[in-house]
């Protein structure tokens, strides 16, 4: 970074006039962090790093990750790292009409005068975002024609464990865990920066890092019918991995928004990595192995963050908390820690049965908010083809028990279009619901039945990569339909209130999932066509991908509804993410017998 | 130092803030008063929680409310803005003019006349082109009186329209105070508590 441009204020809070929530843009929150600008001399001679969080603010700031690397980073003596989000549509059309390259929160430094600009990509959809935010910066998205030593741009998080997509906007990807490698690049780019070395040594100097992935580096062939001939070189990045998550301290001292953010509250990461193995799910399979933090300083570390931050609600976080071997002595310590009524606990991605709900009643503190089950399937047979350990008996005691008790909301979880899925399948979603009606209803007096609620939430199941399902061909937007309709014409509508994602949009988001790098001139041709928060149903645009798929030369269903052969390269096969290949398949074999794995915890 | 809890179904702290000020409006006049478990000295509570703040919003004053006062913040009835207005290219005829205007135009006739309490006009003792215009607007609604609710934003952009007639720009605007209604008198939060001990 040879010089440094920010924002002038006045302009700053000319552009702001009349925008929706200025407090996405204003910096300054309670734990806010950055190095001092004077002297400028100073501040030119740390490396610098611009934090992308391609969504908006108040999505952003409720992620951890995004808490965790803030918290690293700007410890370090040397190093700087500073907020940018998407700026929402009202705020880009003004920094587009006055001609103002976008800028990070902190320092309004704008994006291009940073060193490193990394994104984290939590989905696909995210992925016209990027995009988006590099142009405002005033950024070449082609990596290839970005010459200059810096900014050097790249992408982490779980939506690049295919980084294909995205490969031709990217100087490197980081697979894996953030938190020593981000250090590790760092380190990496200060010895770039002070010794004036060439782009070709930084990205040869990273590659020895584990999980980088450098795209240039890698050359894909292929078959007429565009599937993958060969990768060379025949060279696996391997995902980085902490080993231990207790080396790194719960974050205390977190950026407490001022404007209310999707998850406003205390967060804490209990356990990284799920042992469950449910066949569809990508987290469970890319965030292995299983590691816990110690009981013990994780109670002291959480009442401590809680007394700083001043929140009076804490969320354990994990892919599945009821596994956490000592989440009742964590409840115990942390409950003990505060007088009572003062602190809410939540346990997302709780296993409910009925020894887990005595917990969860005991935490709740008499209040009764809503249970939430993950069924995710109508049948036993589809829930042993996925792998996800929930029996219908075990439940429906449960949710009668949970009744009895007081509660008077339940939400469920489906997904349709699952791998070998029959009609009966879907009619059995549907008896399902009718079941847990009638283990309500017989739970709860005739008074408070009008206050009985069921949310059901069905979703379209989408095949991701490094899952056990990665090969297997996705339902197609028609069928989907059809399923959903049967659904919703068929449940009892008295007490259940349904919602169902689009279709389409979960096609766009499977073709994006499984793609190779040819996907990313379709997501530079939609971005063009101006396609941007497309997770968002106001903005997405089917057609607007649908006839960039075209353009390219590119057919959706070879990425979606196609079945992938089981010794094809997938475009993902240069990442090694610790799960081997043959586990997967065999895994898909079982699925195919209908064959449900027991536990590994 | 802990906050006193309500006590019930989801307890929240016993904290209570004065009327929020528009965004964009630099604010002199913010108040709050809280409940504490436990005493703990006027000096000592500013130094604890200053030391929490962030710079740019720190207090200047905290006084002990020995006497229960019911809810003060609910009690505050007007706010003051002071709008900086630059009259460096309306001609001497134009400015008189809006003199005249102000008080006739503005404050009796205008859609705003029954939202505003009062209206002072000064010149700024140190750059000769600026005016002060302070505005006493009612910051809650009357049933009684048939006040109305001063909206803030709606009245800026109608006084910024009012103004160009008069070749006026608005420089900037500061809440100044906030006051509560104690007979006949306008008295700002801290001088209900003094009067009251």
């Amino acid at each position: 970074m040879n010089k440094i441009k920010k924002l002038d204020f006045d302009l700053f809070e000319e552009l702001l006039k009349d925008i929706q929530k200025p407090g996405r843009y204003i910096n300054n929150e309670v734990g806010a962090r950055s190095k001092s600008m004077e002297p400028v001399s100073n501040f030119c001679n740390l490396v610098s790093m611009a934090l992308v969080f391609p969504d908006i603010y108040e999505v952003g700031m409720s992620n951890l990750g995004l808490q965790i690397l803030y918290d690293i980073v700007n410890k370090h003596r040397d190093f700087t790292l500073e907020r940018v989000f998407s700026p929402w549509i009202d705020f880009e059309k003004r920094l587009r009409e006055r001609n103002v390259k976008i800028f990070s929160l902190e320092n309004r430094i704008f994006l291009d005068c940073f060193d490193l600009i990394g994104f984290t990509v939590q989905h696909e959809l995210l992925y016209t975002n990027i995009l988006n935010i590099l142009d405002l910066g005033g950024i070449n998205i082609n990596s290839r024609r970005r010459r200059d030593k810096f900014p050097l741009v790249c992408a982490g998080g779980p939506a690049v464990v295919n980084p294909q997509p995205l490969s031709r906007f990217m100087d490197f990807f980081v697979v894996g865990d953030g938190e020593e490698v981000t250090m590790s690049i760092l380190e990496r780019v200060k010895i770039y920066k002070d010794n004036n070395k060439d782009k070709e040594w930084f990205l040869k100097e990273i590659s020895k890092l584990s999980g980088i992935y450098i795209p240039g580096f890698y050359k894909f062939h292929y078959f007429p019918d565009g599937s993958i001939k060969n990768i060379k070189p025949d060279r696996k990045v391997r995902k980085a991995i902490v080993k231990d998550l207790n080396k790194f301290g719960v974050v205390k001292d977190p950026v407490i928004p001022n404007i209310k953010t999707v998850h406003d509250r205390f967060i804490v990461e209990i356990m990284r990595g799920c042992g469950r193995g449910c066949r569809f799910c990508q987290a469970g399979i890319i965030y292995r192995p299983v590691r816990t933090r110690e009981v013990e300083s994780l109670i002291r570390q959480s009442a401590a963050g809680i007394k700083n931050t001043g929140y009076h609600e804490i969320s354990f976080l994990s892919l599945s908390s009821s596994d956490y071997s000592k989440i009742e002595r964590l409840l115990e310590g942390i409950n003990s820690s505060f007088k009572p009524g003062r602190l809410s606990i939540s346990l997302p991605s709780m296993r409910l049965d009925s020894f887990n709900l005595n917990l969860i009643d005991l935490i709740g503190g008499g209040r009764k908010t809503g249970l939430t089950f993950a069924p995710e399937a109508g049948s036993q047979r589809m829930r042993d083809i996925i792998n996800k350990n929930i029996k219908e008996n075990e439940m429906l005691d449960c949710i009668k028990m949970a009744f009895s008790k007081g509660w008077e909301r339940i939400k469920l979880y489906f997904m349709i279009g699952l791998p070998f899925e029959k009609n009966e399948d879907i009619r059995q979603i549907v008896e399902l619901i009718e079941k847990v009606i009638m283990a309500a209803k017989g739970e709860i007096s005739k008074k408070k039945l009008s206050r009985l609620k069921i949310n059901i939430s069905i979703n379209a199941f989408c095949p991701k990569p490094f899952t056990p399902f990665q090969w297997t061909s996705q339902d197609n937007a028609a069928s989907l339909d059809s399923k959903f309709n049967y659904i919703l014409k068929n449940v009892p509508r008295r007490y259940v209130n349904i919602s169902w994602g689009d279709s389409r949009r979960s096609i766009i988001e499977g073709a994006l999932a499984r793609g190779n790098e040819l996907v990313g001139e379709v997501i530079e041709g939609a971005w063009k066509s101006g396609a941007r928060f497309d997770n968002w149903t106001d903005f997405f645009n089917f057609h607007i991908w649908e006839k960039e798929f075209k353009k390219a030369g590119l057919d959706i269903n070879f990425f979606t509804t196609r079945s992938f052969a089981d010794d094809e390269i997938l475009p993902w096969d240069v990442i090694d993410i610790g799960v081997s290949k043959k586990f997967l398949l065999k895994e898909y074999d079982k699925s195919r017998k209908y064959i449900r794995d027991q536990d590994k915890i | 130092m802990e906050i006193k809890y309500s006590h019930g179904y989801s307890p929240k702290p016993k904290i209570n803030f004065s009327p929020p000020t528009p965004l964009g409006v630099v604010s002199l006049a913010e108040y709050a008063d809280v409940l504490l478990d436990g005493g703990v000295e006027e000096n000592e509570f500013k130094k604890m929680v200053n030391l929490k703040l962030k710079p740019q919003i720190q207090i200047t004053e905290a006084k002990k409310i020995i006497i229960k006062a019911d809810n003060l913040m609910n009690d505050i009835a007007i706010s003051l803005y002071c709008f900086k207005l630059c009259a460096s290219s309306s001609g001497e005829n134009l400015l008189k003019e809006f003199y005249m205007d102000i008080d006739e135009k503005l404050r009796v006739k205008s859609d705003f006349s029954r939202s505003i309490f009062d209206l002072k006009i000064k010149q700024d003792k140190e750059i000769s082109e600026i005016i002060l215009l302070k505005l006493f607007g009612y910051a809650k609604i009357f049933k009684e009186e048939n006040n109305e609710f001063f909206k803030f934003n709606n009245f800026y952009k109608f006084l910024e329209n009012w103004l160009k007639k008069y070749k006026i720009n608005i420089k900037g605007v500061e809440k100044e105070e906030l006051f509560a209604v104690r007979g006949n008198a306008l008295k700002t939060p801290i001088e209900v508590i003094l009067v009251k001990q």
